[in-house]
């Protein structure tokens, strides 16, 4: 019995022994099925997921395909246009009402084809000249057609240069049309401009009739943006013997008599010459300091100041700067303009001549008002520009200039300045400071013959005031 | 078995989670709900003005949060701290006079003709992509390399057209650009607009570490600043 027992007994046991492996068994499979289930659908996930960016990458492709596209061919409508508005200004009658109209179009057609050329993918040093090209001839034309406005008729010269860009343009449009076919047999800016060899890619030497030595670029001087003239202004105001780089040093310590250290940066040479020192001053503020070699003048200081609050006021600090210029040779200046942004006050300083303030000799200064220490300086106008000038203030009294602004204006001050107007262009003005719903104004009449030369408005901006 | 199950629907949920993004997406909406309701209350500035006010708190030690431009709790007990120490009526909102006393000027909406500095925050963003890491006057010139182009008849007229123009800066082909710029990016481009240009009208530059250009090292070198040679 007993053995049946434990027979029966050691049976069950085997038994529930067996079911509980089935179990286990059982579970082994639902959970490596699961585990496949999930396997198989994240799987899929991915799957959809990578075909989901892929689509979206291919939708970008062709986004960005389109923009070239349509970049290109709002540049060949401009030059195709350009062109025929040369040609028609070069064959209208000099000085009629329509040849003006003409010399307007071309300008816009010029400015046009500058923003879509410069969208394209073409590399950098192969599209500079183009670019110039379309910009002079933006420049130029509209030049030409103020001019006219003023009763002015085209002068031979004149006529000479514009057959020259006539030419410079038919040839850019020609080979742009060129191109164009090649572009409606199925040919990729985007593929083509990712192959890149030797810095320049494939677009832009399949487009390289755009910097072609066939193209002749004609050098246009004239009165106006991007003029061959405006480019190489000179500097007029520096004199004096040929500073050592000791002597530099041992001005920049005059200026800086707590500087804790100072130290050589080397040189610039560019327009102007300088040696460059880092500065560290009485408050910590690393300043980088520029002293041109011919005069030992400081040109230029650039820096940041401490955040904070305010040790000066705005008076402290204009005398502050007033004091540094007097210090640099700035003689006679006061502060025409002042912009608070943050803790530091930026003030314009113009010297004056004869009563007349001299706006072409501007002078920047940067004060910390935390700190109440100089932080930037820059004296590049002044010296570019300074220069003994005979000036005379005109027939154009105060109160007349006062009585030319609209009499919806309040009038807050005039006084005698030397504006710089268009380019290269200085004229004695009245500036008459006027305000009207809320705004500021500056209106510029010329005292000689009380012409309306400029007006300027204050924009006010979220970081400080502009004026335009 | 239950552990398994356990495991494996919880993993099942972690990519749901994933493929479809509810659960990150949900909460933020929630969260801005909540600000938004905090903010139409005290909020009497623009969310530009109010990251002003922030900036600077932050910088002078009266605001510990984050420069969201959310006017929250944080934000108002923070410019009650600051008027509370410069004198002025504590009530946590930023009126002319506390405005005048944090160095800002908030222009009335009736005049309309307060417009957003764009062109000082593009600028910004670009010396902050190119030049961040460089010494101050290194970001300056990068800026005046910038407004340098946009006089010059060699490149677009506008500052958004030289800084997108394709190819002209890696930092923005690659889409460092998109970086928010930190406040000396910021000062250094304010100080470019002003006019402040260390490389007297420099065109170019470029790290001659990297640089792999070889028309570039044809460029007259004017000077040297930092890592960056600028070129005219």
């Amino acid at each position: 019995m007993s053995e049946i027992n434990q027979k029966s007994a050691s049976n069950k046991s085997a038994l529930a022994h067996e079911r509980g492996e089935n179990k286990r068994k059982n579970g082994a499979i639902i959970g490596l099925s699961i585990a496949t289930a999930v396997l198989a659908l994240s799987t899929i996930g991915l799957g959809v997921g990578v075909c989901v960016s892929q689509h979206n990458a291919m939708n970008y492709r062709a986004d960005l395909e389109n923009v070239y596209n349509n970049n290109f061919y709002n540049l060949l409508d401009s030059v195709n246009n350009l062109e025929n508005k040369i040609s028609k200004t070069l064959s209208s009658g000099s000085g009629s009402t329509y040849q003006r109209k003409m010399l307007l179009e071309a300008s816009k057609n010029a400015s046009e084809a500058e923003i879509s050329v410069s969208q394209l993918p073409l590399s950098q040093s192969e599209i500079q000249d183009t670019i110039k090209l379309v910009n002079q001839i933006s420049g130029y034309t509209s030049t030409l057609a103020e001019k006219m406005v003023r009763g002015e008729s085209l002068t031979p010269e004149e006529v000479d240069t514009l057959e020259k860009i006539h030419k410079s343009v038919l040839d850019l449009k020609l080979r742009l049309n060129d191109f164009e076919k090649k572009l409606n047999n199925g040919y990729s800016i985007l593929d083509r401009s990712l192959d890149v060899r030797e810095d320049v890619n494939d677009f832009t030497r399949s487009l390289n009739s755009l910097k072609n030595n066939d193209i002749e670029y004609p050098t246009m001087i004239y009165d106006g943006p991007f003029s061959d003239s405006v480019v190489s202004s000179k500097v007029k105001g520096l004199s004096g013997k040929t500073v050592t780089k000791s002597e530099a040093a041992e001005n920049v310590k005059k200026h800086f008599k707590v500087a804790t250290d100072i130290v050589y940066e080397g040189e610039t040479n560019g327009r102007f010459e300088t040696f460059n020192f880092r500065v560290v001053n009485s408050d910590s503020e690393r300043l980088f300091v520029q002293v041109t070699k011919i005069g030992g003048n400081i040109l230029t200081i650039s820096g940041t100041g401490r955040n904070g609050e305010s040790s000066i006021d705005e008076k402290a600090s204009k005398d502050i700067a007033i004091k540094f210029a007097t210090d640099n040779g700035i003689e006679d200046a006061e502060v025409v303009w002042s912009d608070t942004i943050e803790n530091d006050i930026y003030l314009n300083i113009a010297p004056k001549s004869g009563g007349i303030i001299l706006y072409p000799d501007l002078v920047k200064v940067k004060v910390n008002m935390t700190s109440g220490t100089i932080v930037g300086y820059d004296a590049t106008t002044y010296f570019t520009n300074h220069t003994d000038r005979s000036l005379s203030k005109g027939g154009l009294s105060l109160s007349d200039a006062k009585g030319k602004v609209p009499s919806n204006f309040e009038i807050v001050q005039a006084r005698h300045v030397l504006s710089p107007l268009d380019y290269n262009r200085e004229v004695v003005c009245v500036e008459v400071e006027a305000d009207n719903e809320n705004s500021t104004y500056y209106f510029y009449f010329n005292s000689s013959d009380g012409d309306l030369e400029n007006v300027l408005k204050v924009i006010e901006t979220d970081d400080g005031n502009l004026l335009m | 078995m239950k552990k398994k199950l356990i495991i494996v629907l919880s993993i099942v949920f972690i990519f749901a989670l994933t493929f479809t993004g509810v659960g990150l997406t949900t909460s933020h909406i929630v969260n801005a709900g909540e600000k938004a309701e905090q903010s139409e209350v005290l909020d009497t500035l623009t969310t530009a003005q109010n990251k002003t006010v922030q900036t600077k708190l932050k910088r002078w030690g009266y605001y510990t949060g984050a420069v969201d431009g959310i006017y929250g709790a944080k934000t108002k007990a923070a410019v009650k701290s600051f008027q509370r120490k410069n004198g002025l009526s504590v009530d946590g909102i930023v009126g002319p006079k506390t405005a005048a006393a944090l160095g800002m000027t908030i222009s009335g909406s009736s005049s309309g003709t307060s417009q957003s500095s764009n062109d000082l925050h593009l600028l910004a963003k670009c010396v902050h992509a190119e030049a961040r890491g460089e010494p101050y006057t290194g970001q300056v010139a990068v800026a005046a390399v910038i407004l340098n182009r946009v006089k010059s008849s060699s490149f677009p007229n506008t500052i958004a057209g030289v800084i997108y123009q394709p190819y002209a800066f890696t930092a923005v082909d690659d889409g460092q650009i998109n970086l928010e710029p930190n406040s000396t990016a910021y000062k250094a481009a304010q100080d470019a607009l002003n006019g402040w240009d260390p490389t007297y009208g420099c065109l170019y530059y470029y790290n001659p570490r990297t640089a792999t250009s070889s028309w570039i090292w044809s460029r007259k070198t004017v000077v040297t600043i930092g890592k960056h040679v600028f070129a005219i």
